[in-house]
C-alpha cells in the first residue's frame, strides 16, 4: 500500500525527538563536567561541586617524570643495591635549597636548568616543600636527642654520629658529617638501604627533631678536651699512649747518655 | 750552709749513718734502668691528680637531672657520679686538665710498666735472688691493671657502662662460683646503686693502699739487693759500677720525674681523652660500637672477640664461651708470669745468684719466647680495637676478624723461629758471663 | 674551623719548641772526656766500705759518726774508676738559664690563664712548657754541671753462706726450745684454716647471694609490650624493616628486660615449628641483650635481616630463632612469644624462650 505522507511526517518527528532527547542527555552529562573544570580553576573559590576530587599541585606531573624515579612516588627516598639512588624528601621545607638543588644538582644529582623550564621547576619545588614534605621539624630538644641517639642510631653510626662498622660484608653507617637535617630526618623515616626505618609510631615527630637537633650538634661539637683523633676512643688514646711512652724512653736514653749499664 | 740538710735532720732524728749510706748508694747508669722510673713517677702523679679528682668526685648511681654549662645535656636523666664528671670538666677551673691529665698518666704508667718488664725480662733479671720481687712486680702489674679498670668505669657513662656489663659477664661464667662471685662483688644485675660506690672505695682506697705498700717492698728489695748491672769492665757479681745516688742521680731522676710531667700535661691539655659528655650517661638500653676498654685490657678483649662460640655443657652445667677468652686465658697468662723465673731455671737449668744481667743474644729460647708473647700480645691488642681499625681502613669486618684468628697463631711461631735464628747466630760464648 | 688551626698551631709550636731544645741538649749531653784509672781486683776486694757504698773524697761529713775507726775506714782510698772532666759548663750553664726561663715565662702563662679563665689547651700547654723546662735544665745539669763520678762499691752476696747459717741456726735453736712441736703445728693449721673459713663467710655479709633473678624469663603472659616512653605497641605499627626497643609494662627501662621488636615479611619467617606462632604479621620480639657478654643488642641491618651487637659483632639470624651466624655468642637471642589481643594490642604470650642474657654455671637450658 501506498505510505501515507502523515505516518511518514510522524515516524520522523518521534525518530528526531529521540536524537533530539539524547542530544540533550548527553550534555547533562558533559555540561556538568565542563562546569566543575571551570568552577575548579576558578580563583575566586566559589564552591565547587562536594563529589568532585581535588586537583593535584602543579609539578606533580614533572616530578613524576623526572624525580619520582630516584626519589620514590611519595619523595621517600630509593635504595640502590646498598647505596641511595635518592635521598627522602619528606623533610625539605626549605624551599630555595630546593630550587637550587634542582637547578644545580647535587652531588651525583643532575642539575635540571637546561632541562625544565623555570616554571616547571617552580612548581615541582612548590610540589616537594608543599606536598611532600610531611615532616614537621620543630619541637624536639637536643638533650632527648643524644638519649635516642645513643639507644637507636650510636649502635650503628658510632660516637658523634662519625660512622661506624657492621660486621656484614660491604655495608657500612655512613657518617653523618654532612648531611642535613632534611636528609637524616627522611633517611630516619624511610630507613635507606640496610638501614632499619623508624616510622612516627616508634619515634613521633617532635623526638625526630630532637635526634636531627641532636646530629647536628655532633657534626661540629664544642672540643674543650683538646685534639679529638676523630673520636675513636681507647683505641686511639692506647695508641697515642704509647707513643709518649716511646718519646719517654727517648728521654731516657739522653739522661743517660753514655752510661754503660 | 751546703751541709746544712744532713746536719738539721742528724740533730734532731740521728740518721747521719743511714744518710751517708744512702748518698753515697750506687745505681747503675743505663736508660734501660730508668722504665721502672717512669711507672713509678706516673704513680705519683696519678695520686697527685687523683687527690684532687676526690675532692669533686662523687661515687653515687643515685639519678638527677643534669643543669650545667653543657647544654646538649641540658635536662637530661644522669647519675650523680656522671654530674660530678661534668662539673669538674666545665665548672671547675683546671678541672678537665687535671682529669685528662689523670687519664693519660695511667695509660702511660701500664704502658711503662709493660716495658720495664719486658726490660726484666729480656735480660734475665729475675734469677735469683730477685725472684720474690719479680712476683711483687707482676703483682703490682695486676693490681695496676684492676686500677685502671676500676677508675674509668665509676664516672656513670655509656662506655664505661658498657664496660661494666661486659666484666659482669666475664665473673658470671666463671664455672661454679661465677653467679655468687657476681652477686659479691657487684652486689646485683650490673649496674645497680651499689656498684659505682663500691668500684669507687677500692678505686681511691684498697687498690692503691695495696700497690703503694707493694711498691715500697719492690723498691726496698732493689735497695738492699743493689740493682744489677750490664756485662762491661769491672762489673762481676760482686761488684757494682754506677754513680751515686747524691748528686747524680738525684738530678737525672728529678729531671725524669719532671720531663713526664711535662709530658702528661702536655697531653692532659692538648690531647682529649675519654669524653665522656659525647658518649653521654649510662642508659641500659643503649650502646655504642667503638666499646672497647682502655688499651690495657685490649688483649682480652681481642681474645673475646676472636675466640669462637664455644660452649662446654657438663651435663646440665654450662660453662659459657666468654669464660675461656675473659677469665680462663688471663688467669692462665697471669700463672706464666708468676712462674717464669722457675720455668728459666727449669730450662737453662741454672740455680746460681746473678748480679750482672743477661743479653738478650745470650738467651736465645727467652728472647724468641718473650718476642713471640709481646707478638701474640700485639695482635689481640689489634683484634681488641677491630671495629675501629677496619671503621677507619673501610674494610669488613668479617674479614679482618678471619685474617686475624689465623695470624695470631702463625705470627708469633714465625717470630720465635726467626728471634731464636738470629739469637743463635749473634750469641757470644756463654760459658762466662762477663 | 680556625678553632682547629689555633690549637694544631700551638700543639706544633710546642713541638717544635721541644724538638729544637732537644736537639740544643743533645749536643751538650755528650759526656766530655773521661779519664779511667784502672783499678785491680785487689784494691775492689780491699774497699772496706759497706755493700754498694763506695767512698767520698771529703770526709767531713763523717765528723759526726762518733767512731775514731770508721773515721779512719774512710779516709783510705778513694773512687778509682772514672772521673770525668766538665766541660762545656758555661754553655750548659746558658742553656739551663735559658730553659729556667722558658719555665717561669710556661708559669706566668699558666696562671695568667687559670685566672682568666682561659682554655684547657692553654693551661695544659704552658704547664708542659714548666715542668718541661724546669726537667731539661735539671738533666743538663747533671750532664755538664756536675761531676760524674762513676763509683764501684762491692756486693754482698746473697749465698754467702756465714749469713744465712746465723740466722737459721737462731732459728734451729728457737724451735727446739718448743715442745709438742708436731702437736702445734696441726692446730696452728686447723685454726689458720677454720678461721679462714670465717673470713670467707663474713663477705656474704657484702652482697646478696644470688637470687632468682638470674633465673627468671622475665616476662608474664598477658603483658604489654611498652616503648621507652611508656605506650603499648599495636600489631600493626611497625612497618616491615622497622624496629624498636620495647619492655614489659612492669619493668620499663629494665637493663635485663629490655627486647627488641622487629617486623619482617611474614613470607621470610623460618622459625621452629613450635615457634611459628610466636610472630603475628611478623612481629618478632628477641631479648636485646647479647648472649655473649651482655650489651645491647643495638645493630639492625634489614636486607640480610640480621641483628649484630656492636661490642663484639656477633651476629644474630632475625628470621629463624636469632641464632649465632658470626662472632663469639654461642647460644641465640631468647625470643619472646607474641599475640595481638582484640584491640590489636601486641602482648607476650609467655615469658623468653630461657633467661636473657649470658652464660653462667647451672643456667636453665
Amino acid at each position: 500500500m501506498p505510505i501515507q505522507p502523515e505516518k511518514v511526517r510522524a515516524r520522523r518527528n518521534r525518530f528526531g525527538l529521540g536524537v533530539v532527547l539524547l542530544f540533550a542527555l548527553s550534555a547533562t552529562v558533559c555540561i556538568p563536567g565542563a562546569d566543575a573544570q571551570t568552577q575548579s580553576l576558578n580563583p575566586a573559590g566559589t564552591p565547587s561541586n562536594p563529589s568532585a576530587t581535588p586537583q593535584p599541585l602543579p609539578g606533580v606531573t614533572v616530578f613524576a617524570q623526572h624525580c619520582a624515579v630516584c626519589h620514590g612516588q611519595q619523595g621517600e627516598g630509593r635504595s640502590a643495591l646498598i647505596s641511595i639512588a635518592g635521598p627522602s624528601l619528606q623533610a625539605e621545607h626549605d624551599l630555595n635549597h630546593v630550587l637550587g638543588a634542582i637547578r644545580e644538582g647535587r652531588g651525583v644529582m643532575p642539575g635540571f636548568a637546561t632541562t625544565l623550564r623555570a616554571q616547571d621547576i617552580q612548581d615541582v619545588a612548590g610540589y616537594v616543600t608543599r606536598g611532600l614534605a610531611t615532616i614537621p621539624l620543630q619541637g624536639g630538644n637536643i638533650g632527648e636527642g643524644g638519649e635516642l641517639y645513643s639507644m637507636y642510631c650510636a649502635a650503628c653510626h658510632r660516637t658523634a654520629a662519625r660512622g661506624g662498622a657492621l660486621a656484614f660484608v660491604g655495608v657500612n653507617a655512613p657518617d653523618l658529617m654532612n648531611k642535613s637535617p632534611a636528609v637524616v630526618a627522611g633517611a630516619i623515616r624511610w630507613g635507606p638501604g640496610p638501614m632499619p626505618a623508624f616510622p612516627a609510631t616508634v619515634l613521633n615527630d617532635q623526638q625526630l627533631d630532637s635526634i636531627v637537633q641532636y646530629v647536628s650538634y655532633v657534626q661540629h661539637p664544642a672540643k674543650p678536651g683538646g685534639i679529638t683523633l676523630n673520636w675513636y676512643g681507647p683505641v686511639a688514646e692506647g695508641v697515642g699512649a704509647w707513643v709518649f711512652v716511646f718519646v719517654l724512653g727517648g728521654f731516657t736514653m739522653w739522661i743517660e747518655k753514655g752510661g754503660k749499664g | 750552709m751546703s751541709d746544712f740538710p744532713p746536719r738539721w735532720l742528724d740533730s734532731r732524728v740521728r740518721m747521719a749513718r743511714f744518710l751517708r749510706n744512702a748518698m753515697n748508694h750506687i745505681f747503675p747508669d743505663h736508660w734501660s734502668f730508668m722504665l721502672g722510673e717512669i711507672a713509678f713517677y706516673a704513680f705519683g702523679i696519678l695520686v697527685i691528680t687523683g687527690t684532687f679528682l676526690a675532692l669533686f668526685f662523687k661515687g653515687s648511681s643515685l639519678k638527677t637531672i643534669y643543669h650545667g654549662p653543657y647544654h646538649p645535656l641540658d635536662g637530661v636523666q644522669v647519675s650523680a657520679a656522671y654530674q660530678s664528671v661534668l662539673h669538674l670538666s666545665f665548672g671547675v677551673p683546671a678541672g678537665l686538665l687535671i682529669r685528662q691529665m689523670h687519664h693519660w698518666a695511667a695509660d702511660i704508667f701500664i704502658g711503662a710498666i709493660i716495658a720495664h718488664m719486658a726490660r726484666i725480662y729480656f735480660t734475665a733479671a729475675y734469677r735469683r735472688p730477685r725472684e720474690i720481687n719479680w712476683l711483687v712486680g707482676v703483682t703490682l702489674l695486676f693490681l695496676a691493671l684492676v686500677n685502671g679498670y676500676l677508675g674509668y668505669s665509676i664516672c656513670g657513662d655509656l662506655l664505661s657502662g658498657a664496660g661494666l656489663r661486659i666484666g659482669y659477664a666475664i665473673m658470671l661464667s666463671v664455672p661454679v662460683i661465677g653467679p655468687w662471685l657476681t652477686f659479691l662483688a657487684l652486689g646485683g644485675t650490673v649496674p645497680v646503686n651499689t656498684t659505682v660506690p663500691r668500684l669507687y672505695a677500692l678505686h681511691i682506697f684498697l687498690v692503691p693502699a695495696l700497690i703503694s705498700v707493694l711498691l715500697a717492698v719492690h723498691l726496698g728489695i732493689i735497695w738492699r739487693q743493689l740493682h744489677t748491672n750490664y756485662p762491661g769492665p769491672q762489673r762481676t757479681d760482686d761488684t757494682i759500677v754506677g754513680s751515686r745516688l747524691w748528686p747524680s742521680y738525684t738530678l737525672k731522676s728529678l729531671g725524669l720525674f719532671l720531663l713526664l710531667f711535662g709530658v702528661v700535661a702536655g697531653l692532659g691539655g692538648l690531647v682529649q681523652i675519654d669524653p665522656v659528655w659525647i658518649y653521654g650517661p649510662y642508659n641500659p638500653a643503649a650502646i655504642l660500637p667503638g666499646a672497647q676498654p682502655d688499651w690495657y685490657l685490649g688483649w682480652v678483649e681481642g681474645a673475646m672477640r676472636l675466640f669462637p662460640g664455644i660452649n662446654l655443657h657438663l651435663g646440665h652445667w654450662l660453662i659459657p664461651e666468654v669464660f675461656f677468652p675473659g677469665a680462663l686465658f688471663p688467669i692462665l697468662v697471669f700463672l706464666l708470669l708468676y712462674s717464669y723465673p722457675w720455668i728459666d731455671k727449669l730450662i737453662s737449668l741454672d740455680t746460681r745468684e746473678h748480679n750482672v744481667l743477661r743479653l738478650p743474644r745470650q738467651q736465645p729460647f727467652n728472647t724468641a719466647f718473650g718476642c713471640s708473647v709481646l707478638v701474640f700480645v700485639l695482635i689481640l691488642l689489634i683484634a681488641g680495637g677491630d671495629d675501629v681499625v677496619v671503621t677507619a681502613m673501610g674494610k669488613s669486618v668479617v674479614a679482618f676478624r678471619d685474617l686475624l684468628r689465623w695470624l695470631v697463631f702463625v705470627a708469633p711461631a714465625l717470630t720465635f723461629c726467626v728471634v731464636y735464628g738470629i739469637c743463635r747466630g749473634r750469641a757470644m760464648p756463654t760459658s762466662s758471663p762477663r | 674551623m680556625s678553632d682547629e688551626r689555633e690549637k694544631s698551631t700551638e700543639a706544633g709550636a710546642a713541638f717544635f719548641l721541644g724538638g729544637v731544645l732537644g736537639w740544643l741538649a743533645r749536643g751538650l749531653g755528650r759526656p766530655s772526656q773521661r779519664v779511667t784509672l784502672p783499678a785491680s781486683p785487689q784494691e775492689i776486694a780491699s774497699l772496706p766500705n759497706r755493700p754498694g757504698q763506695s767512698t767520698p773524697k771529703n770526709t767531713e761529713s763523717v765528723r759526726d759518726c762518733g767512731c775514731a775507726e770508721r773515721r779512719r775506714a774512710a779516709d783510705r782510698s778513694l773512687d778509682p774508676v772514672g772521673i770525668n772532666l766538665i766541660r762545656r759548663e758555661r754553655s750548659g750553664a746558658f742553656l739551663v738559664v735559658l730553659l729556667f726561663a722558658a719555665a717561669m715565662g710556661g708559669s706566668i702563662g699558666f696562671l695568667v690563664t687559670y685566672w682568666t679563665g682561659g682554655s684547657n689547651q692553654m693551661l695544659g700547654g704552658t704547664l708542659t712548657l714548666f715542668f718541661g723546662g724546669l726537667g731539661a735544665a735539671a738533666v743538663i745539669w747533671a750532664h755538664n754541671l756536675t761531676a760524674n763520678k762513676e763509683a764501684v762499691g762491692p756486693r754482698e752476696r746473697g749465698d754467702a753462706a756465714e749469713a744465712h747459717n746465723a740466722a737459721a741456726e737462731t732459728f734451729a735453736e728457737g724451735t727446739r726450745d718448743i715442745q709438742r712441736r708436731k702437736m702445734l703445728a696441726w692446730m696452728s693449721a686447723g685454726g689458720a684454716g677454720l678461721f679462714g673459713a670465717m673470713v670467707l663467710s663474713a663477705f656474704r655479709s657484702l652482697g646478696l647471694s644470688p637470687d632468682t633473678s638470674l633465673y627468671t624469663e622475665v616476662w608474664k603472659r598477658g603483658q604489654r609490650l611498652m616503648t621507652v616512653d611508656g605506650k603499648p605497641v599495636r600489631v600493626d605499627a611497625l612497618t616491615p624493616g622497622s624496629t624498636t626497643i620495647v619492655f614489659p609494662e612492669d619493668s620499663v627501662g629494665s637493663e635485663k628486660a629490655q627486647t627488641v621488636l622487629l617486623r619482617v615479611d611474614p613470607d621470610l619467617l623460618r622459625l621452629p615449628r613450635q615457634r611459628v606462632g610466636w610472630a603475628p604479621m611478623g612481629n618478632l620480639a628477641y631479648s636485646r641483650v647479647c648472649t655473649h657478654a651482655g650489651c645491647s643488642v643495638g645493630m639492625y641491618e634489614t636486607t640480610s635481616h640480621q641483628l649484630m651487637c656492636p661490642c663484639h659483632q656477633s651476629t644474630f639470624d632475625v628470621l629463624n630463632g636469632a641464632e649465632p651466624t658470626g662472632g663469639p655468642a654461642a647460644r641465640p637471642l631468647p625470643q619472646l612469644p607474641l599475640y595481638a589481643d582484640n584491640d590489636g594490642i601486641l602482648r607476650a604470650a609467655g615469658g623468653f624462650s630461657e633467661p636473657p642474657g649470658p652464660g653462667f654455671w647451672g643456667m636453665p637450658s
